[in-house]
């Protein structure tokens, strides 16, 4: 025993033999099947082998009694000292034939001697078992039967013989009298073996069938399991919200408790994102407050708590960004939000935000729009867009959205502003950096556009718009109607 | 000019009263919902500057029930959540503006300015038709006294079919009305709009007459209000 071998403490690995829970549960299922069907074939082909074995040799034996009773006649009909008559069978009577007989007479100190012997036998003695006498006189007077070889004729092989042997007591002789009579029994080992290559043949084949079947039955029967496992793959894709189909009695209870988790989740989420909503929401107004009052003020300190408050101010921004990121990759997969409706109340609002510039926002959209993700995001992107268009732009505002096929859709927001040079606009998009102090509202705008829509998959670029300022063009996930 | 001020944070109430006072205004101050709530129902107020985050009763509350008393007094939301979500929920119970905290107290003085500037001159003669009611110097809609929000080109088209209501008029007299400038001038705008507009006012109050344009009338059984 090699001792730097790990040394396993629970007993037999079972879930190796059967492939690991971990590994291939098809495989598990088709090895115990196979395993079990296998063993059972070959139990059944042992069985059946042997069973056709007994009954050939019973029949090889009854033929052997009844050469054993002729002889008994013939001996008893013979007088003590005489020869024992031969009996009329053909085959006891040709040399070496394969039927053979033997009558051997037990001496008190054991040794055996022959009385007579069959014609066929010439003067071969039949092989025996050394202890065939005690064997024999512990059941005097029944059969015994056992297999040995025939007599030698070289250069052949001895043939195999079926021996049937009895001890019987005969009138007018003291000593017990062993009666013997062998038949070759080589056509029914023949028999025997060809009925065993069948058998095996026709249980290989059926085993075979059998765990085709068990393999089929296993895939076709596992394949709501795989099923499952393609929806939680599309779940953990961004593909899907829930697990939606039905699935069989057996594991609907496993879909909908990965329905649970996902909930479970999602709840943490939400949790941990109105917790930091609230915690950077609730610093605002001290920001403000100290902001303000530092902003009255001259001198080191006052000046201190402007930069340092601006700092503040810069990491509570950020942080809500991140949590709001970080909910949405979790939020908003398969719901729909209407285009028209979002663009409706916001375009509402900004012109009455703006209106003392008197904006007009100009918007189209096909009624059956709709984006692929949650309200708030859509709501956040288009409100920064119009919002940025509505500011810069000198009185109108254009958007038209429309489907552009394939799940997509494309929103373009125009303004007549003054426009942004090309070399700022990557700018813009990028760090977020506030291109015009002096415009009221968050620089941050196109920057969270930019983030909130490469999120969903989409793309914002910005252009030239013929009405004379910036050209945005959205492109973003669209429901199928 | 009386404002309202609610606010519950000290410090940044009394900077705010201060800038207020400076800036000319005669300055009340509520610092919490119920208070707010009940000086803004039963005082005369110009404009109110209302934080959202509020003990007692939250300001969009406050604020929905003044709207649903029929307090027109324009409202200016001071709130720390910058979410457009948050936006689009303060203007449905009835803002007029918003400012993001932190903010600078200059900005805040600028949209208090543009909103009384807005605001001057309501209770001014108003258009009506049935239970449809439009307020020109407002630029103020409603339907049996639920204010509509119309965009300024679905406002500009009820305004005109307001004032040529019981008349049929064309597509081409419309589109010359909603646009100043030659400007997308295809037909098809009017129907989009037209459309939009019903929806908000109700579909049978105007008329499509094939061939010929659209009509708006008072509904069949609505009397003309006085």
């Amino acid at each position: 025993m090699n001792d730097t071998a790990p040394v396993r403490s629970g007993g037999f690995d079972w879930g190796r033999l059967f492939g690991r829970p971990g590994q291939s549960l098809t495989r598990r299922l088709i090895w115990l099947a196979s395993t079990w069907i296998l063993l059972a074939l070959v139990i059944a082909a042992l069985a059946l082998t042997h069973a056709f074995q007994e009954s050939a040799l019973r029949r090889l034996g009854n033929m052997l009694n009844e050469t054993i009773d002729e002889i008994v006649v013939a001996a008893s009909r013979t007088p003590p000292g005489e020869r024992v008559e031969q009996i009329q069978d053909a085959r006891t009577l040709r040399l070496l034939s394969g039927k053979y007989w033997q009558i051997l007479e037990v001496q008190p100190d054991g040794r055996l001697t022959p009385l007579a012997r069959s014609t066929s036998l010439w003067n071969y003695d039949l092989n025996l078992p050394a202890d065939l006498p005690q064997r024999l006189e512990r059941v005097l007077g029944d059969v015994i039967t056992f297999n040995t070889d025939g007599p030698k004729d070289e250069p052949k092989k001895p043939e195999p013989l079926r021996v049937a042997a009895s001890m019987k007591t005969i009138p007018r002789h003291d000593r017990p009298i062993i009666f013997l009579a062998a038949l070759d029994r080589s056509e029914v080992d023949a028999d025997t073996r060809q009925f065993a290559t069948l058998t095996w043949i026709a249980l290989l084949v059926m085993g075979a069938g059998l765990v085709s079947a068990v393999f089929i039955q296993v895939r076709f029967g596992l394949r709501p399991l795989f099923d499952l496992r393609n929806e939680i793959a599309a779940v953990r894709k961004g593909r899907a919200a829930r697990i939606v189909h039905d699935y069989p009695l057996e594991i609907q209870p496993l879909a909908e408790q990965v329905n649970r988790l996902l909930d479970h989740n999602q709840e943490v989420v939400d949790r941990q994102r109105t917790h930091v909503g609230n915690l950077a929401h609730a610093l605002k107004t001290p920001i403000s407050v100290m902001l303000a009052e530092a902003g009255t003020q001259e001198g080191a300190l006052p000046e201190l708590v402007r930069r340092q408050t601006k700092v503040m101010q810069g990491q509570v921004d950020h942080h809500l960004r991140r949590a709001r990121a970080a909910a949405r990759a979790a939020h908003g997969l398969g719901e729909k939000t209407p285009v028209p409706e979002v663009l409706d109340e916001l375009a509402v609002m900004i012109e009455q935000v703006f209106r003392a510039k008197d904006v007009e926002i100009d918007w189209r959209a096909p009624d059956e729009l709709a984006f692929l993700g949650e309200r708030q995001d859509l709501q956040e992107i288009l409100g920064n867009l119009i919002e940025n268009a509505a500011k810069f732009s000198r009185r109108r505002v254009r958007v038209s959205a429309g489907a552009s096929g394939l799940g997509q859709m494309v929103v373009v927001v125009e303004d007549d502003g003054p426009g942004l040079p090309a070399d700022q606009r990557d700018e813009v998009i990028k760090r977020g950096s506030r291109l015009d102090e002096s415009a009221p509202g968050s620089g941050l705008g196109l920057s969270i556009v930019d983030d909130l829509t490469r999120a969903y998959g989409g793309r914002l670029t910005l252009s030239d718009s013929d009405m004379g300022g910036l050209k945005a063009v959205l492109e973003l996930p669209a429901a199928e109607t | 000019m009386r404002i309202l001020l609610v606010e519950d944070d000290v410090d940044l109430s009394r900077q705010l009263k201060n800038a207020l006072a400076d800036a000319g205004y005669a300055v009340d101050h509520a610092a919490d919902g119920e208070e707010a709530h009940y000086l803004g129902d039963t005082e005369p107020y110009d404009v109110i500057v209302l934080d959202l985050g509020l003990p007692r009763i939250d300001g969009v509350s406050v604020l929905e029930r003044w709207r649903r008393d029929g307090k027109t007094t324009p409202v200016l939301i001071l709130t720390a959540r910058g979410a457009w979500s948050d936006k689009v929920s303060g203007f449905d119970a009835g803002a007029d503006d918003y400012l993001t905290k932190p903010f600078h107290t200059e900005e805040l003085l600028a949209r208090l300015r543009a909103l009384l500037r807005r605001s001057a001159g309501i209770a001014s003669a108003t258009l009506s038709c049935g239970g449809l009611r439009l307020d020109p110097r407002a630029a103020r809609a409603s339907v049996n006294g639920e204010p509509l929000r119309l965009t300024s080109l679905e406002y500009r088209l009820l305004h005109y079919m307001m004032m040529h209501q019981g008349r049929v008029i064309s597509r081409t007299e419309l589109v010359e009305h909603l646009y100043d400038q030659d400007f997308d001038r295809d037909s098809n705008t009017i129907e989009v709009f037209i459309g939009r507009v019903r929806k908000k006012v109700g579909s049978d109050r105007i008329e499509t007459v094939r061939g010929l344009g659209y009509r708006l009338t008072p509904l069949a059984g609505e009397t003309e209000a006085a």
